[in-house]
């Protein structure tokens, strides 16, 4: 299949909030093609008035890495679409098997990180049974499904050990630190800055970065009430539908 | 097993408590199983089943307690007490909703930063943890996190070096009771901190091997704070008639998940607002 046609795949999928097999069952794919689908995936959506806002990172941890068996950092697209208001409802029925994580978002200014928030991603892969192989996620826009982003605070001095908890329902459920996102996240915004170039996008003024999960994702279930919580910089929750 | 109460050096003496109907031969069998696994350097095989009833905790307290009479008696002065299990994913692992225990003794201690012979411990790991040392004496059998704090003189960044003497970790809680809760060494930071300067809770923890974290976590990781760690402690030891004393030192239990020593390797423990601690170990060759 074209590269066109494997992003119409993936952009049906989670529109329609149906799993698909694999890309790389059935089509030879690498990780530079994978690029090229998910440009063209975000593509179709800019197409229908979306809006870029930023890029996320993932697989900045170990954590992660384990977790879905791929070792190398990877980066996808935010759009408007995928932001939900600090403290908002989400409904899951556009999603497939939704998990959530606590991260830590830069706003790029003109020089260097303008502001830091606490955030939540919410990751909803497009294959079955969450399972991919490296270029499977990255065509899939690196599982990308929604994000919420806290209030900006003035970044503090250090971000390379804040302490990160992921509360569900008033319960800790994850307890991890800023550490785990590459020793320091703002080692994933450098990595960010060079692999996005790689693939001619520039990162620009005003989007949002979310640098990677700072624990391993949980599922999000109807009604749960999310909240990241990082420590200096506060929280980020959501609520959702029941 | 009614013993001789034995006391350390500054007079404490070791737990002496008299459990009757405790089945003294398995309990002397299970120390000799867990000293002769020391001193040889070879770890034994679980003591649960064919010594210590499954989750029969009394008895692997009996142990523990029978252990360190001895080692008081041997002249090793006791300074505090590590708490373990202290994370629900690992109390779910080992089929128990509380923490445990052990002993920390002065001759556990390594200095910051000081090498530390890797073959004196068996299967050893490390994890980070916040230390406690008490001004105050903790004596109440019912105590609440205000007299922990009003207890608490300062805290330290530590690094808990964690081994088994039980064949390749496979532990249940009586295996780890009865072998002092799987402790052998312990580093504490050189800066002492205020209780009231640091966010117990939300603290970032990392732990580096040559700058790369092999363990992160946060305060609340230790049973959602490590202040309710240290209250369950003084009220377990309490209750067991030798309580918490002014001077003691409390390992409150990992922030994160621990991590097998490389030989030859060193670790640096960053927790946030608490400053950092590091060990090293010696390789292969000693």
């Amino acid at each position: 299949m074209t590269v066109t046609e494997l992003a119409a795949l993936l952009d049906d999928a989670a529109v329609n909030a149906t799993a698909i097999p694999q890309l790389t069952l059935a089509n030879e794919l690498d990780v530079d093609g994978a690029y090229a689908v998910q440009e063209a995936l975000i593509a179709r959506r800019l197409d229908r008035g979306q809006r870029l806002v930023g890029i996320k990172m993932g697989l900045t941890s170990r954590a992660k890495m384990a977790q879905v068996g791929v070792h190398e950092v990877i980066w996808g697209r935010l759009t408007d679409a995928m932001a939900v208001p600090d403290g908002g409802q989400l409904s899951l029925d556009g999603f497939i098997h939704p998990r959530i994580e606590p991260e830590i978002a830069f706003l790029l200014g003109e020089n260097g990180i303008a502001a830091a928030a606490p955030a939540l991603e919410i990751i909803d892969s497009r294959y079955a049974d969450f399972q991919f192989t490296h270029p499977d996620v990255v065509a899939d826009n690196t599982s990308g499904a929604a994000f919420v982003v806290g209030p900006w605070q003035p970044v503090p001095a250090g971000v390379d050990n804040l302490g990160v908890l992921l509360e569900v329902d008033g319960k800790v459920v994850q307890a991890g630190s800023t550490a785990a996102i590459l020793g320091d996240p703002r080692r994933a915004l450098t990595e960010g800055r060079a692999l996005t170039a790689r693939y001619g996008l520039a990162l620009e003024p005003g989007w949002i970065f979310l640098a990677g999960a700072a624990t391993a994702a949980v599922p999000l279930t109807p009604g749960a009430h999310v909240r990241a919580v990082v420590e200096g910089l506060g929280t980020a929750s959501l609520k959702a539908a029941a | 097993m009614t013993k001789e109460p034995a006391s350390d050096s500054s007079g404490r003496t070791a737990w002496t408590a008299d459990h009757p109907g405790l089945p003294t031969g398995a309990v002397d069998e299970a120390v000799r199983l867990l000293r002769e696994a020391q001193e040889t350097r070879t770890p034994c095989a679980p003591l649960r089943e064919r010594l210590l009833p499954v989750g029969d905790v009394a008895t692997a307290y009996a142990v523990q307690r029978a252990m360190t009479e001895q080692a008081v008696a041997a002249g090793r002065r006791i300074v505090g007490a590590k708490i373990g299990l202290t994370n629900p994913a690992v109390q779910r692992q080992l089929g128990v909703d509380q923490p445990d225990f052990g002993v920390l003794f002065a001759d556990m201690a390594a200095f910051d930063g000081a090498e530390v012979d890797v073959t004196r411990i068996l299967q050893p790991k490390v994890e980070a943890e916040v230390a406690f040392v008490l001004g105050r004496d903790l004596p109440y059998e019912q105590v609440t996190v205000a007299d922990v704090m009003r207890a608490t003189d300062h805290l330290l960044p530590a690094i808990e070096i964690v081994g088994s003497r039980i064949a390749n970790w496979d532990i249940s809680i009586v295996d780890t009771v009865a072998d002092n809760a799987s402790s052998a060494m312990f580093v504490l930071g050189d800066r002492p901190v205020a209780l009231a300067d640091v966010d117990l809770r939300l603290c970032g923890m990392v732990l580096e091997h040559e700058g790369e974290p092999v363990s992160v976590g946060a305060g609340a990781a230790c049973l959602g704070h490590p202040l309710h760690a240290v209250a369950w402690l003084a009220q377990t030891m309490a209750a067991a008639g030798t309580p918490l004393r002014a001077g003691d030192v409390i390992l409150s239990g990992a922030l994160g998940p621990m991590v097998p020593v490389t030989p030859g390797a060193a670790y640096e423990a960053r927790i946030s607002g608490l400053g950092s601690v590091r060990t090293r170990f010696s390789g292969l060759a000693g």
